[in-house]
């Protein structure tokens, strides 16, 4: 490949340690809980042995000049442990990374002048201040030429439809607002490079929608950009390449059609019940050629349930489904056979959704 | 040559915006700010009548032996004066990291490429100038109600307290890169305030004080900043001769500079090697 990569991710794992609450001395015997995935060590007992949680467990990828990659994946997948690595606010248990030719461990202030983050959540910004005076406190620190800083704080006030309410204190912002004045914040040093952790989270879907479409432009304009999400329908609209992670791996790495092209031969079935179908699930994913099942609440209003089942036929499929399903009681509502989704993806390398 | 002005240009601006910005957050709370100025007279008043009760015909002669004064409402004044601009690094500098996590703006202040140094210097400077102000509305105040006499010379006190703000600017870094570990501090930068305060001699001349607790109040440079200080404002007996203490002020500053820088950057490693930057 000729073009030079904006972000190099080399092998890079990230292991927390984390002693374990200490117990009070009358809960000393009491019977230790079971740790989540990705966890070893134990906390039983007297001894507190710390905890450790590998968080990111070697990723390697390579981001191209003027993409728009995205980590997908789902709660505690590491995402946001790797984008905290990339801006230096986090060093790598092990492995490398350069963005924009910049070690980050051995050059961050450097990576930090190439570089805009935009963090998960609103709190980021102060709330006491304008959305211009945020920009201009920032704008110092990003060093941003004294001369140009009101010009280019107007025109990123303006790009983010802010004007309006640039002299209004953030507190009086709407989720949009703020997370529109964060991006403005990240691009004031016009960097190379732009990452951003979950930047439609909490927004309503029109507000999603032109937040995407800004992303968008910010590709269009040459910037970099490395986005994680848990939405698969927006890495799917959004992401030239999608890296998929799961327990801090990646488990696939390629353009969201490729992705699915794989899955092609593949059906996707959509079967709503009445109730919770937890006890079939495992009966189920030992059914012939079916590669993944997972169960979620349906997003229906009604307090019905939604079984996705990924088989390599659903016509040889379908009839065992159906007698298993009625065997436990459960009521089939409704049902689709659909082209699989990036969700079907996840489903087949995971054999989990990625839903919560 | 251009390279040095440039990047001490950009650090003077850092400097500045950081200020400026505490400035702004500080006035957009009118209550607590106009509170905040008037809040030393609160607790100083009862001093002003301890040290009448303890006064015989205007003089507190025990007090005088030790001192070389005996208006003891005078030398707690200047104490409490320059006791605040000790709280200066304790809650200016080191208290606002924990005040930055609390609000969730750490991460983003920490991932400009601005000089981490000159960010805590910005918010200590405004709140050194903000003391500054009070001191000198206090001071006022004394004068007109409770009768300070200031003898010496203002302008050189202020002299004095410069050498010591920067050892106390140093002391604040290393102390923010300890807020920095720890995360919760509140109490414990409540506690060691005082504490430091107090041993510095901010309501008593330190020669009161038992050998070992005495010897702790020498170690300390402030002790000799609210001395010297005194000596000038007041006419105390100085602990050393003043150019000592001058020379002990001075050194004790680029000491303390160096040591606190040293400290908050090792900190602020030690949280990027654990991961344990921002949240709370
Ligand atoms: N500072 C830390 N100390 C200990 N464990 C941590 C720390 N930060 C993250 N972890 C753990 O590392 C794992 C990955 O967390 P991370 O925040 O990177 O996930 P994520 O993909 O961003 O998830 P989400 O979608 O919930 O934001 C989780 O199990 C989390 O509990
Ligand atoms: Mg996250």
């Amino acid at each position: 490949m000729s073009t030079v990569n904006s972000i190099e991710v080399e092998n890079l794992r990230r292991v927390f340690t984390r002693r374990a609450p200490r117990k009070l001395p009358w809960r000393r015997n009491g019977g230790g809980k079971g740790n989540g995935p990705g966890t070893t060590g134990s906390n039983n007992g007297g001894n507190n042995r710390p905890k450790t949680t590998v968080a990111v467990d070697g990723i390697s990828f390579g981001i191209q000049s003027g993409e728009i990659f995205g980590l997908l994946g789902p709660n505690g997948a590491g995402k946001t442990t790797t984008i905290k690595i990339l801006c230096t606010l986090v060093n790598p248990t092990s492995g490398t990374a350069r963005v924009a030719g910049y070690d980050i461990v051995r050059e961050p202030a450097k990576v930090r002048g190439s570089m805009g983050t935009v963090f998960s959540g609103e709190r980021s910004l102060y709330w006491k201040l304008t959305g211009r005076e945020n920009l201009e406190y920032f704008a110092a620190l990003y060093n941003v030429e004294p001369s140009k800083t009101a010009s280019r704080i107007d025109s990123l006030l303006c790009k983010m439809d802010l004007e309006a309410k640039a002299n209004e204190l953030v507190e009086r912002y709407s989720t949009g607002m703020r997370q529109r004045l964060a991006i403005a914040r990240a691009l004031l040093a016009n960097p190379p490079v732009v990452l951003l952790d979950e930047p439609t989270a909490g927004l309503d879907p029109q507000s999603a929608r032109n937040l995407r479409d800004t992303v968008r432009s910010l590709r269009d304009e040459g910037h970099t950009i490395l986005l994680t999400t848990h939405y698969m329908a927006e890495a799917d609209e959004l992401c030239d390449r999608i890296a998929i992670i799961d327990h801090g791996r990646i488990i696939a790495l390629d353009t969201p059609a490729t992705l699915k092209a794989g899955l092609q031969e593949m059906h996707s079935l959509e079967v709503e019940v009445d109730r919770a179908p937890d006890g079939v699930l495992d009966e189920l994913r030992s059914l012939p050629l079916v590669r993944g099942v997972e169960s979620y609440a349906s997003d229906n209003g009604l307090e019905t349930w939604t079984i996705r089942v990924l088989t390599e036929d659903s016509r040889q499929t379908l009839d065992a489904l159906l007698d298993l399903l009625r065997a436990s009681g459960d009521r089939v509502l409704n049902m689709k056979a659909n082209e699989p989704t990036l969700e079907d993806v996840f489903i087949a390398l995971t054999g989990k959704s990625l839903r919560d | 040559m251009a390279k040095l002005s440039r990047w001490l240009y950009s650090q003077l601006r850092v400097i500045g915006a950081t200020a400026r910005k505490e400035f702004i957050i500080f006035t957009r709370y009118p209550a607590n700010a106009v509170l905040e100025l008037i809040e030393p007279l609160m607790w100083l008043t009862p001093l002003y009548f301890m040290g009448k009760a303890f006064s015989a015909g205007g003089h507190a002669v025990g007090f005088e032996g030790f001192t070389g004064t005996s208006d003891y409402f005078s030398f707690v004044m200047v104490g409490a004066f320059m006791s605040s601009y000790i709280a200066v690094a304790f809650w200016g500098m080191a208290y606002s990291i924990e005040g930055d996590m609390i609000l969730g703006v750490l991460e983003p202040n920490w991932v400009t490429p601005a000089n981490r140094v000159s960010m805590l210097l910005g918010r200590s400077i405004m709140f050194a100038l903000l003391t500054t102000v009070q001191s000198l509305g206090v001071l006022l105040i004394g004068a007109l109600l409770f009768n300070v006499k200031v003898s010496g010379d203002i302008f050189i006190a202020l002299l004095i307290i410069v050498p010591m703000l920067i050892a106390i600017l140093g002391l604040g870094l290393g102390l923010a890169g300890i807020v920095l570990a720890i995360r919760r501090a509140q109490t414990a930068i409540d506690m060691s305030n005082w504490v430091f305060s107090q041993i510095s001699g901010m309501q008593f001349p330190v020669t009161v004080l038992p050998k070992p607790l005495m010897a702790v109040a020498l170690a300390l440079p402030t002790t000799y900043g609210y001395d010297a200080v005194r000596s000038v404002l007041l006419g105390t007996n100085p602990l050393l001769p003043m150019k000592q203490e001058i020379i002990i002020l001075v050194t004790s500053a680029i000491v303390m500079c160096i040591v606190g820088r040293a400290v908050f950057y090792a900190f602020d490693r030690r949280c990027r090697r654990l991961g344990t930057l921002g949240g709370h």
